[in-house]
């Protein structure tokens, strides 16, 4: 019972969530709790992430630091921004464009209800401090970008959750930026759940660029309708610990899903990507690659997941991750997965690892480049197609920014 | 599959009962049914095994009772009381034969109809076939022949009274007694098996095969198979199995074990076509067997096999590349129809530099079954410069089956190469339409387009073996089509 004592250890510092839309939710989470201890690697969805240091981590739960700069963290000038700084949600003082209502999340009368697939979705549910409910409106094309910042300094530990819908036929783009000042170790849980509606279109960055003293646990749940199109880029460009959690159900016919994402980890980071894409009927389809690149001791874990129910028929679904290693100690743990049950299907993935090829690395040093360039030269080749995807000029612009910046280097656009 | 001719095949399919199915009516010698010390003293003493044995029997029993069962595959089962399993039986004679002629007619008879013949097999083939009905091998043939080149191939039982000291230094030092559940339970009450030992730089001049077979009601099969191939040697294995038709779950948990010394070569190719249960589901064999084999220095395993039969499968022949520039290889087709449900791969354990490893896994499902391939490439930080290729392709005959793939990835050294490629479809209409445009009926269409499908493991089986394989498959798959 000694892992039971840690899972109340880390929960006991929480306040129950005082959201009443998640109420509904509450029991099934309480049963998961009950029933699951603290992840060792012993449990399947943890194999590759050692939480030890997550379960001894001293945090301040009660730290309500006053943050003058929050905004600088802010990637798109332009955008409608909502700041979470340590769970305070500051909604946009200017007005919002038409069709568009954002609400703190203990205004929502109901919410979708969610799947628990770990301890942390369950507490999610249990001690959800804030959030926001955002609804575009259908027919609604909104101009401009909505970006939630999330600031976590101090010792901050919390659980934050957002729903967003978007209408029938509308289009969005949201920004999901996720940052920290923190010199402490720091927890943040995000749950964001997304309803796509009929024809709409939905673009999500996610651009986390936390300190290297964060564990950030974020958990996207998306139901998308008929003729719909869904796209997130997941852009992890710093954390100590951090685990992405992508669920996406495919409820309407002819609906179209992107997952996209890029990792470049330094240090002892980790990073855990798991996705799944859930077909639940037919003629849909599903991109989806993720690229990496690992320096120092760095570990990632890529685990994608097609499932293609019976009913899917006519689907089309692939997947792709590719890694490469430029240090001696960094590793790399892939686990592509298909679980199809019918069968006029087109299914796929492919994995690989490898590292820069010397022969090319050679070709570029007799035609004068250095070897740091040459080697630059390889990565943002590497990484271009995943750097292709981004839609939002300022947010690529930052993501170079940051890379050069940590790798030292001096990629272009 | 001597003298099986087209009719007999039509007849077959007609019928879509197991083709295998009957049981030998000869008496067997059986202990009471039930798992104790005893039990496991009674195997022992029955096979008049020495002291160590028995002790490492026990060892391994004490162990078994501390495990639970794996419930991570992805099959659904009864999972089988081992209470209720009569661990020993034998053919009542056990006495050797010193000729063909002096074998129970009834067993030759037993022989014939799974088609292998031993007269025919030695005359056309040059295969020595270590015949094991139920748990005891009953003829050798081409002993004498080997004996003179120093390969030792024998059961496992005559193996632990005439090498003692060879089964002593290898057995379970590639598969430990605490491996898992089904090892640990193999090597508590294991009853016979085969006995491998290739000398320094012999070049075994033929096939070596073994046909296991589970017969009497009620007894599961553990079967342990050592193979040690010492410096520089090579061997080709083979190992086929047929089964009775019977209305309960029989348990097989199988261990073998390959040892390939510095340059040495192994290629063990099986054909498994246990029987998968009747239409509905019922009834069928549990095949929980534990392969894997240990690479030296510039050694070389090659798995190769042809997975038709068993109502649940778990199977993961696995290398573990521990000397530099070794090789592993697994070559796979696995077929599930009706209820069936298999979860079966591989594991390649690069330790060593340069080492590399292939994988190429076919999975074809039909009618209601799960087919499940769950492999592991694992590149270990001292494993230089290794090389890892997988593909693990599906086939969906029907709308109501499953394919899945469950690949674990895991690289712990920048200088690794691996490629990893899975894909899932049905058979595409457009072939179909291709092949009946051109007079070929759609049911000889789809065999021949499963055929190419598979061709690239077929072609690793040797000749004979590569003939039934394409007959298994044309049988498992019949009346299939979506």
């Amino acid at each position: 019972m000694e892992n039971s004592n840690k899972l109340n250890q880390f929960t006991s510092r929480f306040a129950t969530t005082e959201i009443d839309a998640l109420l509904p939710m509450a029991d099934m989470a309480r049963t998961f709790l009950a029933e699951n201890d603290f992840p060792t690697t012993r449990v399947e969805r943890f194999k590759y992430t050692r939480l030890t240091k997550l379960a001894n981590a001293q945090f301040d739960t009660n730290n309500a630091l006053a943050v003058a700069d929050f905004r600088k963290h802010q990637i798109c000038s332009d955008a409608i921004a909502i700041y979470i700084v340590n769970g305070i949600v500051h909604l946009p003082e200017s007005t919002l464009p038409a069709g568009l209502t954002i609400d703190m999340l203990s205004s929502a009368n109901s919410l979708p209800t969610s799947s628990i697939k770990d301890v942390f979705a369950g507490m999610n549910v249990l001690y959800a401090q804030s959030g926001v409910c955002v609804h575009v409106a259908k027919n609604t094309v909104l101009d401009s970008v909505i970006e939630i910042v999330h600031v976590c300094t101090g010792a901050y530990a919390g659980f934050t959750r957002h729903h967003v819908s978007v209408g029938e036929h509308a289009q969005a783009k949201v920004v999901l930026t996720y940052a920290s000042d923190a010199t402490n170790d720091c927890f943040s849980h995000v749950h964001t759940s997304i309803e796509v509606g009929k024809q709409a279109h939905v673009n999500v960055e996610k651009v986390q660029l936390e300190s290297s003293e964060m564990f950030s646990f974020t958990d996207e749940e998306i139901w998308q309708d008929a003729d719909s199109v869904f796209q997130i880029n997941t852009l992890t460009l710093n954390g100590s610990l951090v685990r992405n959690d992508l669920h996406i159900q495919v409820q309407g016919e002819h609906a179209e899903t992107h997952l996209n994402g890029m990792y470049m980890l330094n240090g002892q980071q980790h990073v855990a990507n798991y996705s799944t894409v859930d077909h639940q009927v037919a003629n849909c389809e599903s991109h989806e690659l993720y690229k990496g690149i690992m320096d120092d001791k760095s570990t990632s874990v890529f685990n994608g997941k097609v499932f293609v129910r019976k009913d899917a028929q006519k689907t089309n679904a692939y997947q792709s991750n590719a890694n490469v290693l430029i240090s001696e100690d960094s590793s790399v743990n892939s686990k592509p997965e298909l679980e199809i049950y019918a069968d006029d299907v087109k299914c796929s993935h492919g994995s690989t690892t490898g590292q820069l090829d010397d022969d090319a690395i050679f070709y570029l040093r007799a035609r004068g480049l250095s070897e740091k360039s040459a080697k630059q030269l390889m990565l943002t080749a590497f990484m271009s197609d995943v750097l292709d995807k981004i839609t939002i000029p300022e947010v690529k612009a930052k993501v170079f920014k940051t890379i050069n910046k940590r790798f030292n280097w001096e990629l272009e656009l | 599959m001597a003298g099986y001719t087209e009719n007999e095949l039509a007849q077959d399919l007609e019928n879509q009962e197991y083709k295998f199915g009957f049981v030998t009516d000869i008496e067997s010698d059986t202990v009471p049914i039930g798992l104790n010390e005893d039990i496991i003293r009674l195997i022992s003493e029955k096979k008049e095994e020495p002291e160590w044995l028995l002790e490492y029997r026990l060892k391994a029993f004490a162990i078994w009772k501390e495990m639970t069962e794996p419930e991570w595959a992805h099959v659904h089962y009864t999972k089988p009381d081992f209470q209720a399993i009569a661990y020993y039986s034998a053919p009542k004679q056990t006495k050797k034969y010193e000729s063909w002629d002096d074998v129970d007619p009834e067993m030759k008879e037993t022989m014939k109809k799974l088609g292998i013949s031993m007269e025919e097999q030695q005359r056309l083939t040059g295969v020595a076939v270590d015949f094991v009905m139920d748990s005891v091998s009953v003829a050798t043939s081409f002993k004498e022949k080997l004996g003179e080149l120093g390969v030792i191939f024998c059961s496992f039982s005559d193996a632990v009274q005439n090498h003692p000291d060879l089964v002593k230094k290898y057995m379970g030092s590639v598969v430990p007694m605490t491996d898992n559940f089904y090892a640990a339970l193999n090597a508590a009450v294991f009853t016979d098996g085969s006995f491998c030992y290739i000398p320094k730089g012999v070049r075994c001049p033929m096939e070596l095969s073994t046909y296991f077979r589970i017969n009497a009601g009620g007894t599961g099969q553990f079967e342990r198979t050592l193979v040690v191939a010492d410096e520089g040697s090579y061997v080709s294995y083979l190992e086929g199995c047929t089964a009775p038709q019977r209305d309960e779950n029989q348990l097989h948990a199988a261990v073998v074990e390959l040892i390939a010394m510095d340059h040495a070569e192994i290629k063990y190719s099986t054909v498994q076509n246990w029987y998968p249960g009747d239409k509905e589901g019922k009834g069928g064999v549990f095949n929980f067997v534990t392969k894997r084999g240990m690479c030296n220095a510039h050694a070389k395993i090659s798995w190769t096999q042809v997975e038709t039969g068993s109502a649940v499968t778990w199977k993961y022949p696995s290398c573990i590349l521990k000397g530099d520039y070794a090789i592993g290889e697994f070559y796979s087709v696995a077929v599930t129809n009706n209820y069936q449900q298999a979860d079966t791969g591989t594991k390649m354990i690069h330790l060593g530099k340069n080492t590399k490893s292939t994988i190429i896994s076919k999975g074809i499902s039909a009618g209601k079954s799960q087919n499940s391939y769950r492999g592991l490439v694992q590149i270990n930080k001292s494993a230089q410069n290794a090389r890892n290729f997988s593909q693990c392709d599906s086939l969906l005959m029907t709308d109501e089956c499953g394919a899945h793939t469950f690949p674990y990835i895991e690289c712990k050294n920048p200088t690794a190469k691996i490629e990893h490629e899975a894909t899932t479809s049905k058979i595409g209409e457009d072939q179909l339409f291709y092949c009946m445009q051109r007079g070929i009926s759609e049911e000889k269409a789809i065999s021949l387009i499963v055929n190419g499908y598979c061709k690239e493991v077929l072609n690793q089986l040797p000749m004979e073996f590569a003939v039934e394989a394409q007959k298994l498959l044309a049988i498992s798959l019949e009346g299939s089509v979506g």
